[in-house]
């Protein structure tokens, strides 16, 4: 199920600001409270084709440590997929909703 | 020590997977190196051979990894050898039509004796450059079909097979369409004194074989790095 959410959630997890890879990782578990525990390593290839569709930008930096580290950061078209992804999330929520609930939902999906 | 070395050790694995791009491979061992040691670092409490363990097995399999990288590496690639027969097929025909307007315009007529020859190296030509062309279109025809993203690396592969036999294909037919465009200039530069007028001609011709040298490059150094791609299928 996470697979086809994977963009949006990684854009959703950029959107306070850039980071690394592991980062990132962080980010999403603690906002989804630990939910979405993916195999780590499967970011990177979700990384590198948002940055191959323009929707982020990356570049290298040096940690503390001294380790080269890369940091991703969304772009403007970065910006717009994901509020058009989570308008249509929200939407496809509301109509899920709906229908566990069996009242009609507000807005049609 | 040797703990440690089990980072390097599976970053190197990752990378070694990943050689059909080997800037994609240094990258991703620079990123899966970093990742590991952060993750090691923010489990203290951790022995540091178990920190280590733990964080290689939250990263996932290399395999897994790798498949998804080679997944958008051959759908890239596909989108890159359908756009370069297309700019090439243009290429060749601008350079065509270029030399055939200033035969016009200089009026520079062919010799009487080789008017036969010409004639059907010009039909070879022409049939050769309409195969490149249809081919090439077919190659466009099935991007556009298979727009969007397989799903799965021996998907992505084999259409990248397929577009790669349409590319060779249309390379082919250019290569037979160059070379005739070659004897027709030949002929008509054979009866004629060198000057000026050679320029148009020539530099024409170094277009088309320019164009047709990228196409086959390309299309050579896609093939080679598939290698990489192919290893990954039988994993």
């Amino acid at each position: 199920m996470l697979k086809g959410h994977l963009d949006l959630i990684v854009l959703a997890a950029l959107a306070a600001g850039p980071a690394h890879g592991y980062a990132i990782i962080e980010e999403i578990k603690r906002k989804s409270g630990q939910a979405f525990d993916l195999p780590e390593g499967t970011i990177y290839p979700a990384l590198h084709r948002l940055e191959q569709a323009g929707f982020l930008s990356s570049r290298w930096t040096t940690a503390e440590s001294g380790r080269k580290r890369r940091v991703y950061a969304l772009t403007r078209p970065g910006r717009r997929a994901l509020t058009e992804r989570r308008a249509v999330w929200e939407r496809f929520s509301d109509a899920i909703g709906g229908l566990l609930e069996g009242s009609p939902c507000k807005k049609p999906a | 020590m040797q703990e440690a070395g089990m980072i390097a050790a599976y970053a190197e694995l990752l990378a070694g997977k990943l050689g059909f791009d080997p800037a994609l491979s240094r990258r991703v061992r620079q990123e899966v190196e970093d990742h590991l040691w952060e993750a090691v670092a923010a489990e203290p409490s951790e022995g540091h051979g178990k920190a280590i363990q733990r964080a290689i097995s939250k990263f996932g399999n290399a395999d897994a990894i790798a498949n998804q990288f080679a997944t958008l590496w051959l759908v890239e690639q596909m989108k890159k050898l359908g756009v370069t027969v297309m700019l090439v097929i243009g290429g060749v025909l601008v350079a065509m039509k270029a030399r055939v307007a200033w035969y016009a315009l200089s009026q520079w007529e062919l010799d009487e004796d080789v008017r036969a020859v010409a004639w059907l190296v010009g039909a070879i030509d022409a049939y050769a450059f309409w195969l490149a062309v249809i081919v090439g279109f077919a190659g466009w025809a099935y991007l556009i079909v298979r727009r969007p993203a397989p799903t799965g690396v021996y998907a992505a592969h084999r259409n990248l097979q397929r577009v790669l036999l349409l590319s060779w294909i249309s390379a082919a037919a250019l290569i037979v369409s160059v070379t005739s465009d070659g004897v027709l200039t030949a002929l008509r530069l054979a009866g004629s004194a060198v000057s000026a007028q050679f320029l148009i001609p020539m530099i024409s011709m170094a277009v088309e074989i320019a164009g047709v040298g990228i196409l086959v490059f390309i299309v050579r150094s896609v093939v080679v790095a598939m290698a990489s791609t192919t290893a990954l299928l039988k994993t």
